[in-house]
């Protein structure tokens, strides 16, 4: 058992799960997505970026790469969620609600995709 | 270890440090690994960064979860976005305030908790952060990556020269100022930091590396296709030979030239292809033997090794009889008492140590005292070698024996580039600095080849010869040594002189003249002709010259330019040569119907067209 690879397998997941954990509900109903959990998922998904830095596989640079990709679109629809419920006159509507679910949900494919690299390199692993 | 938890526990806290250490040579072995620098410096800032996103993270939840008090008065907590807001400038140390509105005693006593605690997370990633700036296999990553970019990126052809010392900067001087661009690489730091603070043409790349390491030659641009020679001129003869080894293994096909004191070692180098082997101490003793049969000669050499630019020496008067006294009986010694043996010289030998088999003629003791000099009776001997590998001793011994015979023939040898001063001031009738040596033997072998094809043919013409080929190199580019530069008359250099070439209608002296007043005559002198590997030294003013002949001119830049306008202008050409004034446009040339050589032009006319 290796702390390293327990530790990064857990971070990925957790940012997959929380992701989808905000993303599941009506796309256009606010009360069916907390925004704390946005938060989490976006936090989650940062530690698992910079857990992956500096690995020099192939396996890992596309790791890097979903990663900052989840972060991006997680980031844009923080963004949205400010915009909406701050700035725009009208609040949190059932339009603005639509984009930030929808955005989060781009971020749970690039997960989605971690995860299964993440799977398939433990497959693939052979103990000398 | 079957207790999970005791696993756990040994991975937490038994092997941390060597789980985060990188291998330090690893990225130094190849160049193509020094370009993940920046995979390191990230996989180092992996737990500063985490800790600092954990630290943001709990403040700003925190900080949203406490409730508040509206100005309204009504409990109202602060929204995610604003919380972020609020530890952002806090936690960077801007403090705009109690911002939307002023906060309850429960939000400040957690703000004093997140602010503590997101100092600590700055200081710690700010500080692994300069740590790893100040790490020395970091920087040296990073220069090798800086380096190793910047040789790929040469694309004029440069030496490699491995060993930055006396010797080393001596040359890169001359070639610096002949435009021959360099790669410097030495094992001190401090010789690397000389180059960098040298005052140099060219932008010299320098690195600090052992030449021994193939990685480092290959970075260094060994494998470059515009490497155009190595030369190995560390301290150190192993070096040296490993240096020569990875030059004929992995590029056969360069020119090699290597620095060493020992035979041995050049034997070995010598196994690898054909390196050219300099050996100072051999040098000297050829110099010596050279300077005491035709000083004019050694006169010649010198200045000509000396390169641009060098004064003309002092023709030395050694004395060609009579009996020499040799201190110091080591590898120098002993290479120099075989040459003076050889020029039919009695030798005394003044050795401190013991010599295993015993021979004739050697005093044992200690040169520097005035006792052991005067059992070697100097007032009889004519000169006085004084070769031990310590200078006070040298200058010790010289001035003893000044004091004991003031006609004595002194030469030292100079070990310390520091000595330098004090051996000018002795006025050493002969000195060897063998740095000097192999800086001048390397400038002559690698500057042109032309060059070292005329010293290397130059002992054979005599003493006379040679004080002649001085006297007209005074008259005509003064004291200081002229650019020595050569011409090949093919059709790229010399296009001018095609068909007349082919015909043998140019004579040496009359190409030599001034295109503005061909009564006067170019101040170049030709020191060397190579026509098909037959080489001619000091060609007459009638040699008639052949198509592909190469020759080698000393003379100033300016006449060089003359020269060169003669061989690559039709009109020009015809005057200096023939005296005839021909139009320089074809039209005007065709009108006027005047030819020289009217088959010559037409071919020439053709040649040009071919050329365009």
């Amino acid at each position: 058992m290796n702390l390293e690879k327990v530790i990064f397998g857990f971070f990925v997941l957790l940012a997959a799960t929380l992701n989808f954990g905000f993303f599941i509900g009506d796309i256009d109903n606010p009360a069916l997505h907390n925004i704390y959990e946005l938060f989490a998922a976006l936090a989650v998904s940062l530690i698992a970026t910079v857990l992956k830095f500096g690995d020099r596989t192939q396996i890992g640079a596309v790791h890097l790469a979903t990663s900052l990709v989840a972060d991006l679109q997680l980031v844009a629809a923080g963004v949205v969620w400010i915009w909406a419920s701050e700035i725009s006159a009208s609040g949190m509507t059932a339009a603005h609600t639509a984009s930030v679910v929808s955005l989060s949900g781009g971020a749970l494919l690039a997960n989605l995709v971690s995860v299964v690299l993440l799977v398939i390199e433990t497959v693939t692993f052979h103990r000398g | 270890m079957s207790n999970p938890l005791l696993i756990f526990w040994a991975q937490l806290f038994g092997h941390r440090e060597p789980a985060r250490r990188v291998p330090a040579r690893a990225y130094i072995e190849s160049s193509s690994q020094a370009s993940s620098t920046i995979l390191l410096v990230m996989r180092r800032m992996r737990a500063p960064l985490i800790t600092l996103i954990v630290i943001f993270s709990v403040s700003v939840v925190g900080l949203t979860l406490i409730p508040g008090i509206a100005p309204d008065g009504q409990p109202a907590r602060i929204s995610l976005f604003e919380a972020f807001y609020f530890m952002s400038y806090t936690a960077t140390t801007i403090g705009f305030g109690e911002l939307p509105w002023p906060f309850t005693p429960a939000q400040r006593l957690w703000v004093t908790f997140s602010i503590y605690l997101s100092v600590v997370g700055w200081a710690y990633a700010i500080g692994s952060l300069l740590t790893l700036v100040q790490d020395r296999s970091f920087r040296q990553a990073l220069a090798l990556r800086r380096f190793t970019r910047k040789v790929a990126r040469l694309r004029e052809p440069f030496l490699l020269m491995a060993g930055y010392g006396r010797a080393g900067e001596l040359l890169a001087k001359a070639f610096d100022a002949l435009g021959q661009q360099l790669v410097v690489i030495d094992e001190s730091s401090d010789r690397i930091d000389a180059l960098d603070l040298g005052s140099y043409h060219a932008d010299i790349p320098g690195l600090v590396a052992d030449g021994a390491n193939p990685h480092h030659l290959s970075a260094a641009g060994l494998e470059h296709s515009s490497c155009a020679g190595v030369l190995a001129l560390t301290n150190d003869d192993e070096t040296n030979l490993a240096i020569t080894m990875s030059a004929a293994l992995l590029r056969p096909d360069l020119p090699v030239i290597a620095r060493t004191i020992s035979t041995p070692i050049a034997e070995r180098m010598r196994a690898f292809g054909t390196p050219a082997v300099v050996n100072p101490f051999d040098r000297f003793g050829e110099h010596l033997h050279l300077a005491l049969h035709a000083p004019a000669s050694y006169q010649l050499l010198t200045w000509l090794e000396a390169g641009p630019g060098g004064e003309l020496p002092e023709r030395g008067r050694p004395p060609t009889e009579g009996r020499w006294v040799m201190c110091g009986y080591g590898r120098f010694g002993r290479e120099v008492t075989a040459d003076l043996r050889a020029a039919d010289l009695e030798v005394t030998i003044i050795e401190p140590a013991e010599p295993d088999a015993p021979e004739p003629g050697v005093i044992i003791g200690d040169a520097s005292e005035p006792g052991v000099l005067a059992q070697a009776d100097l007032p009889s001997a004519v000169g006085l070698v004084a070769g031990t590998d310590n200078d006070t001793t040298n200058l010790s011994m010289l001035a003893t024996a000044r004091r004991l015979n003031p006609q004595l023939f002194l030469a030292a040898r100079q070990n310390q580039p520091t000595s330098a001063a004090l051996f000018k001031a002795m006025q050493v009738d002969a000195l060897l600095v063998p740095t000097e040596v192999v800086a001048h033997e390397v400038y002559a072998q690698i500057s042109t080849p032309m060059l070292w094809r005329f010293i290397q043919e130059m002992p054979a013409q005599g003493d006379r010869w040679a004080a002649d080929l001085i006297q007209r190199l005074r008259d005509n580019c003064g004291t200081a040594l002229p650019a020595l530069w050569k011409i090949k008359l093919d059709r790229e250099q010399a296009p001018a002189l095609g068909g007349w070439l082919a015909e043998g209608r140019v004579p040496l002296g009359d190409l030599l003249r001034s295109p503005e007043a061909r009564e006067r005559r170019l101040r170049v002198v030709p020191l060397l002709l190579l026509r098909g590997g037959e080489a001619v030294l000091t060609p007459a003013a009638k040699t008639v010259l052949a198509r592909d002949d190469e020759l080698l001119f000393a003379g100033q830049g300016s006449e060089r330019r003359e020269l060169e306008s003669t061989l690559v202008v039709d009109s020009t050409a015809a005057y200096v040569l023939f005296d005839q004034h021909i139009p320089a446009s074809w039209v005007w040339r065709k009108l006027s119907r005047k030819n020289p050589a009217p088959s010559t032009l037409d071919d020439r006319g053709s040649m040009t067209t071919r050329r365009r």
